[in-house]
């Protein structure tokens, strides 16, 4: 637990890790280098103390008060929806999550998918939603990593996964036949920190929120 | 030849082995958690009493037909639902409020308002929630059916400060808002019919991405947007009230920023005001409250350990109109903020382990009742033990006293860090009784 004023803020390892560093460095907030917080995992400074977990792990750090504020996907919030405030779009880490297909297969759109779907995916829940929402019936297997790789061994019709520039999806011989969201950096906080240390954790989201507009 | 395979997961024969864990989200609570957990209740329950709420205990099942009339559809979807023998359909409770309401408009419609009751229980839910995988919480919770106004709001938000303060919490806070704030700026501000649904939608999400990304859309700009933009700041003193009064424009929130004004005063005068927080941009089941909402804070707790607020729609769903409020606290989380305090509650130790080896049992069921009396924890040893035996026994059990009973008119009695002494029963008796070793 944090004293009175000091913030703890949960940062993400992956591909958000460098834009939330720059973010906290362009916010005046505290400038640490990749290398020195991936050795201690948790690091103080000014005020600020800066907590690095895996993306998924984010909401779960601020849900329960471990972090007041969090900086994560929005992707991982679809997944994980949960109590916490969302409160700034950070304006970097852009990505779309898509449904592909392999190059050779005959699916595109709505019209082209069988009476059941296949997809393997990293995020079983808004796929799942995603499908029902249309009216279409759809079978998720949850895979944890090489998603890629799932639809050209014939283990199912496509895969929902998330790119930034599509690169690895050609790489793999996939095309993207729908765009199921965009997805950038979010900052969110806990609903007790927001309430019972209002001024110390408000002044670091204005400061972020500035730093992120300006950029953007 | 290859080792068995084996370890934690292993069991020769698996189906034999009945879960001792119980039910995933089901929890054992063992006899410190029990205590600290009882205590809270006793403490909670015990204020309550103090301010003239009359405890009830309604039913764990609840007739489906009562719950559909009190609860939204979310709520109801994570009920445990069953028939019954006679083909009902019914529930295990969620909450505890609809079933007061049910007590209130039907076996107390005959009672004067207005009415206060208090209640503890149980409640279930088929959701094991993010934070504990429980299914099954405890709360405590206060109803004052029958007032409406600031005096009525004020008090149930002062005993609700109070009772946090009376299971032992140190530094709580209490914020305080009101539905109609929001409502009223729902009304004035000037936008499509789908858009407002967006808006709810995302507030009810604390989604304050989308919440921007719907209004930036829109080209009518008012003060209403700027105040709907600004929801997660809205926190303050009384302050808070004039800079919003300078901003809205519209009756309703005027209206609620007078009352909220008004109850802050009277919770000064209740002897709470410092603990008191307004927050304008507290957001809530704006479908089930109609006026002042407020949350209890303990200390570095992720989450509000009490909730309540005014629900003046409630009762008339069951046929006898009437204002009211109330309050619930999470039962689960208060204990297990007493838990994490600096200096957590230990479990009362035993007072006297009863020893005796054979003419001494009738001497030591004697000086038990005897003991027992003055209120002290003593336990009867169930077989007759020599002395070594006796002391390791003492040291299993864990009393403050061991009495070895030897016959009817000798024992002989150990306290910790003291000289066995060989003494008639009686004396000893007085002197555990009396305080003094």
């Amino acid at each position: 637990m944090t004293s009175a004023e000091q913030v703890a803020i949960a940062v993400p390892t992956g591909a958000l890790h460098d834009g939330a560093l720059s973010l906290l460095a362009r916010s005046g907030l505290a400038s640490l280098g990749a290398e020195e917080l991936g050795r201690q995992l948790l690091v103080e400074r000014e005020g600020l103390r800066v907590i690095l977990v895996r993306p998924s792990d984010v909401p779960a750090y601020v849900d329960h008060g471990a972090a007041d504020l969090g900086i994560v996907g929005k992707d991982i919030l679809w997944e994980t929806p949960g109590a916490h405030y969302e409160l700034v779009d950070l304006r970097f880490g852009g990505c779309r999550l898509v449904l592909a297909v392999p190059d050779a297969s005959s699916l595109d759109g709505p019209e082209t998918w069988p009476p059941m779907i296949r997809v393997a995916t990293k995020y079983p829940r808004t796929a799942a939603a995603w499908f029902e929402s249309r009216g279409q019936a759809v079978e998720v297997v949850q895979l944890h990593g090489s998603v890629e790789l799932a639809p050209q061994v014939g283990l199912v019709d496509g895969i929902v996964d998330l790119t930034a520039t599509g690169r690895t999806l050609r790489d793999n011989r996939l095309r993207i036949t729908a765009v199921l969201g965009t997805s950038t950096a979010r900052l969110i906080a806990n609903q007790a920190s927001l309430k019972t240390r209002t001024a110390a954790v408000q002044s670091v989201v204005a400061r972020m929120r500035k730093a992120s507009s300006d950029a953007g | 030849m290859w080792p068995r395979p084996g370890g934690f997961f292993t069991s020769a024969n698996p189906s034999a082995t009945p879960q001792l864990g119980g039910v995933p989200g089901f929890r054992d609570l063992l006899p410190l958690e029990a205590e600290i957990l009882r205590e809270a209740q006793e403490s909670l329950l015990g204020e309550m009493r103090r301010w003239g709420y009359r405890h009830v205990i309604t039913p764990l099942v609840e007739s489906m037909d009562v719950l559909d009339v009190g609860l939204g559809i979310e709520q109801r979807r994570r009920l445990f639902k069953f028939t019954d023998a006679r083909g009902d359909v019914v529930a295990l409770v969620g909450e505890r409020t609809v079933p007061v309401a049910r007590l209130v408009a039907g076996k107390l419609r005959a009672a004067a308002l207005p009415l206060r009751l208090c209640y503890a229980g149980p409640v279930l839910s088929t959701d094991e929630g993010r934070f504990q995988q429980r299914r099954e919480t405890y709360q405590v919770g206060a109803e004052l059916v029958g007032a409406s106004g600031p005096v009525a709001d004020a008090e149930v938000i002062a005993l609700a400060a109070r009772c946090m303060e009376a299971t032992g919490i140190r530094r709580y806070q209490i914020d305080v808002g009101h539905a109609e704030f929001f409502q009223g700026i729902m009304d004035a501000v000037k936008l499509p019919d789908d858009v407002k649904a967006a808006v709810r939608s995302a507030l009810a999400a604390r989604d304050f991405v989308a919440l921007e990304a719907l209004l930036e859309d829109t080209p009518l700009k008012s003060a209403e947007h700027e105040l709907l933009l600004r929801f997660p700041a809205l926190r303050g003193g009384a302050e808070i009230l004039d800079a919003a009064g300078g901003l809205v424009r519209n009756r309703r929130s005027e209206a609620a920023l007078a009352e909220l004004a008004r109850v802050r005063e009277l919770l000064v005068a209740h002897g709470i005001g410092e603990v008191v927080n307004l927050d304008l941009g507290a957001i809530r089941d704006f479908d089930y409250y109609t006026g002042v909402i407020f949350e209890g804070y303990g200390p570095d707790f992720g989450r509000p350990v009490a909730q309540g607020g005014r629900y003046d729609g409630l009762l008339e769903r069951f046929g006898r109109p009437a204002p009211a409020t109330g309050f619930m606290v999470q039962l689960d989380l208060v204990s297990e903020m007493l838990t994490r305090a600096p200096r957590p509650p230990a479990l009362p130790r035993l007072d006297a382990a009863l020893a005796w080896s054979g003419p001494g049992l009738s001497t030591a069921l004697r000086l038990g009742s005897t003991l027992r009396l003055f209120g002290m924890r003593a336990v009867v040893d169930t077989e007759s033990r020599s002395t070594s035996e006796a002391n390791a026994w003492w040291h299993a059990v864990g009393a403050a006293n061991l009495v070895h009973c030897l016959s009817d008119s000798v024992v002989a009695w150990s306290a910790t860090g003291q000289r066995t002494r060989r003494l008639p029963p009686e004396q000893v008796a007085a002197r555990l009784a009396g305080g003094v070793s």
